[in-house]
């Protein structure tokens, strides 16, 4: 089976190669017969990485530890949950799995597009297919996940006892889809610059992948925050560390992408800008690639065998270079006439907030890369932290906040002031009430409490301004239709999926904002060594260290629980059980904390040392809000399904669209 | 010859067939796509821009009924969206009419 593995990748390979080829000599030569041989090609490369992937899973189901991969990520003793997800545990796999996603994508958009618009889709297939050769090529070539070991050992290494987590087969998948998604969009973007297509067709068609793409980075990012949060116990779920920081940029990128190509389709405007910032969404995600496995930046995320850094590079660059080249000189078509009709108006926030993005995404670039310059330049090193991060992107990201609140109730075109001072006097209103509420209850005077307590106002403002929203639409609806209050809120939503789907999203934007404000501002910690039967206290709850129990929980496995009576106002609230679990062969033992949330806070354990007297070291953190971030990501998951949900009203214009079109211009298949 | 290499053989005959057959049939001489045609190319735009601008109309109701423009404002951009509309469907009508006549000439 393994034979059969390597074969097909170097298959796909050489498919994917004459693909490429094939694409583009069809359609520059006009050519159906050749266009008709490429098509073949993206589902056979799809099929020879998909068997290949099929038996990497097979060697680590069987424990194949011929295989240096299956025996460096896995052992016999490793349960089937995480031996499907060693697959991605290591630099060979994840490329592997990465290429898998790839091929994935590109069968999906070969099949909804290969009989449409056949001057654009072939380039967009055969950029696409390059992406894959490269991919292709690092894995046939560079690191090969069918390397054998000649005398295959009894047993493996084990996988990294950290990622012996349940997230492990939840949150690489999420973030990959993100990565790799965007590639769709990119490929077309590029088609379109090629096949000189520069309207709005190329957004048309990626949407649905570019908010699919957004999705999927944006719970990635979410779950990886959760699982930092639960699993490398230090309290914290987001540290800038610059494998987060490489995830974080292209979601913020993406997201001002997101807004300006509605400004693009609503007046054919920014067409530089969008093309700008797709690619820079793109090269962003080959960028997060390069610092995972470059070996330049030392981080929880990187992988081992840092070697592939310079493929990356160069691919990155090529990739910059070349688009950047091919936007220039398609610049004079990709003029508009249009203009903004007003600077008081929707698109002109639109802009501001994507300002406010990039702003964001470059300090966090430079920070990230900050220590690779210096240490080039001056010999030294110097690490960038958190304070840094904190110290320019908190004030942005408190513009950006208000301006989630300000954008939906500026309308479209034009806005009129006296209009507008109307619309704002709630959400200030709700403001001006929140500060004054909050005045008493809240401590102010550092940075971080200041800043704080305005992110408390402007959620807010914002919450107000978005409820208001909805509200107006209902209202109106209702005063149109005999409809319930229920009734008309649904109808509004479900006929505008896009704009409410939005709305909701934001929210979810709030949800997190204000998650993150009080669990920086407010949290605190304790630690002790305690005896079995102490008590201490951290904020109303009084905590009694019971004992410490050792369990064998597998023949590789050892955990050792402390077991912690939390007592609230006199009453039992919580029994906590942190741990500490060893592993065979592992000298580092791993922490598993233990977390009561509630909507106010986190109660927060973590078992950091313990003794044969049976005293511990217990580690008590309260983290306010933690939760409103989970649950803001829940309700932009909601959202963006709304939002991406098939809309048949456009189905049916799209539909007309195409009738009209056909009647006037029939494709050579129907004259 | 191993039964690993066998199949490995098949594997290549069928990619190899897959992506030639349709080398060698009669489709030679079909075309991919015709000879770009403005026409068509600003066809298709007008359509979307149409669309674009109908909805934009639709959307200025909108930000009236929840009081986003004034009364003033609205008139100006409607009036403003509908010439925009106008113009858009009368070169949309020209270019029906200029396409049919060539249709029929042929």
């Amino acid at each position: 089976m393994n034979d059969i593995g390597e074969f097909t990748l170097l298959v796909a390979l050489a498919t994917a190669i004459y693909g490429c080829v094939a694409y583009v000599m069809a359609v520059r030569g006009n050519r159906i017969d050749l266009y008709l041989s490429a098509d073949k090609t993206p589902l056979i490369v799809w099929g020879c990485v998909m068997i290949s992937s099929i038996c990497l899973w097979r060697a680590f189901l069987v424990n194949d530890f011929s295989l240096q991969y299956v025996w460096a990520y896995s052992n016999i003793e490793l349960d089937t949950f995480y031996k499907i997800a060693s697959f991605w545990g290591g630099q060979k796999g994840s490329l592997l799995f990465w290429t898998l996603l790839l091929t994935t994508y590109t069968v999906v958009v070969h099949f909804q597009n290969r009989k449409k618009n056949l001057r654009v889709v072939p380039y967009a297939m055969a950029v696409l297919l390059v992406i894959i050769i490269f991919f292709l090529f690092l894995i046939n070539f560079s690191t090969n996940p069918f390397e054998r070991i000649p005398l295959p050992p009894e047993d493996g290494r084990g996988l990294n006892p950290l990622l012996q987590n349940y997230w492990m087969v939840i949150h690489p998948p999420t973030l990959y889809l993100g990565y790799v998604g965007f590639t769709v969009p990119f490929a077309f973007a590029v088609a379109a610059l090629i096949s000189k297509n520069l309207d709005d067709g190329w957004i048309r068609v990626t949407r649905k992948w570019t908010l699919i793409s957004w999705f999927f980075l944006c719970m990635g990012n979410l779950f990886g925050a959760s699982w930092a949060y639960v699993e490398l116990g230090w309290g914290g779920y987001w540290a800038w560390d610059p494998v987060e920081n490489a995830a974080f940029m292209p979601l913020l990128i993406a997201t001002a992408f997101l807004h300006s190509i509605m400004i693009q389709e609503k007046k054919d405007m920014m067409k530089v800008w969008n093309m700008s910032l797709i690619l820079l969404t793109f090269v962003m995600t080959i960028f997060g690639t390069f610092i995972t496995r470059s070996g330049l930046i030392q981080s929880v995320h990187t992988f081992d065998e840092a070697t592939l850094g310079y493929y990356f590079l160069a691919f990155l660059f090529v990739i910059l270079f070349a688009c950047m080249a091919l936007i220039i000189v398609r610049l004079p078509l990709l003029k508009s006439e249009n203009q903004l009709d007003s600077f008081l108006s929707r698109e002109s926030s639109f802009l501001f907030n994507n300002l406010l993005l990039l702003g964001i995404a470059f300090a966090t670039f430079w920070g990230t890369i900050f220590p690779i310059i210096s240490e080039a330049v001056r010999g030294i090193k110097i690490t960038v932290g958190p304070p840094f991060y904190n110290q320019v992107n908190v004030p942005i990201g408190l513009a950006l906040l208000a301006l989630v609140g300000i954008g939906p109730v500026i309308a479209w075109r034009r806005a009129t002031l006296s209009n507008l001072k109307k619309n704002f006097l709630k959400p200030l209103a709700a403001a001006f009430i929140t500060a004054i509420a909050l005045l008493p209850v809240i401590p102010l005077g550092s940075r971080v409490e200041n800043y704080t307590y305005i992110a408390f106002i402007l959620c807010a403002f914002v919450m107000t301004c978005i409820l208001l929203e909805f509200y107006k639409g209902t209202a109106s609806r209702m005063g149109l239709h005999e409809e319930s209050m229920l009734g008309a809120l649904t109808t509004v939503t479900w006929r505008n999926k896009r704009r409410y789907g939005g709305y909701i999203v934001h929210i979810g934007v709030v949800l997190i904002f204000a998650g993150i404000a009080g669990s920086q501002a407010y949290g605190t910690h304790i630690e002790k060594h305690l005896k079995p039967g102490e008590t201490f206290k951290i904020r109303g709850y009084d905590i009694t260290y019971e004992k410490l129990v050792a369990v064998e929980a597998t023949s590789v496995k050892t955990r050792v629980i402390a077991q912690l009576q939390v007592e609230r106002n006199g009453s039992h609230y919580w029994t906590a059980r942190p741990e500490k679990e060893f592993y065979k062969g592992q000298n580092q033992p791993v922490s598993e904390v233990d977390v009561l949330s509630t909507w106010k806070e986190d109660l927060y354990m973590i078992l950091a040392d313990f003794r044969e007297d049976e005293s511990a070291t217990i580690k008590v953190y309260v983290n306010p809000m933690v939760s409103w971030m989970w649950t803001g990501g829940w309700i932009i998951a909601f959202g963006t399904m709304i939002s991406m949900w098939p809309d048949r009203l456009e189905q049916r214009r799209r539909l007309e669209r195409f009738r009209r079109e056909e009647s006037l211009f029939p494709s050579p298949a129907q004259e | 010859m191993e039964f690993v290499h066998f199949l490995e053989l098949l594997f290549i005959v069928i990619v190899l067939l897959l992506v030639g057959i349709p080398l060698f049939g009669k489709l030679k001489f079909k075309k991919l796509v015709e000879a770009v045609d403005p026409d068509n190319d600003e066809y298709k735009h007008l359509l979307v821009r149409k669309e674009e601008t109908l909805i934009s109309i639709k959307e200025l109701e909108c930000d009236l009924d929840t009081e986003k423009i004034s009364d003033t404002d609205y008139q100006e951009l409607r009036k403003k969206l509908e010439a925009e509309a106008n113009e858009i469907i009368e070169r949309l009508d020209r270019l029906e009419q200029s396409r049919k006549k060539t249709k029929s000439t042929r």
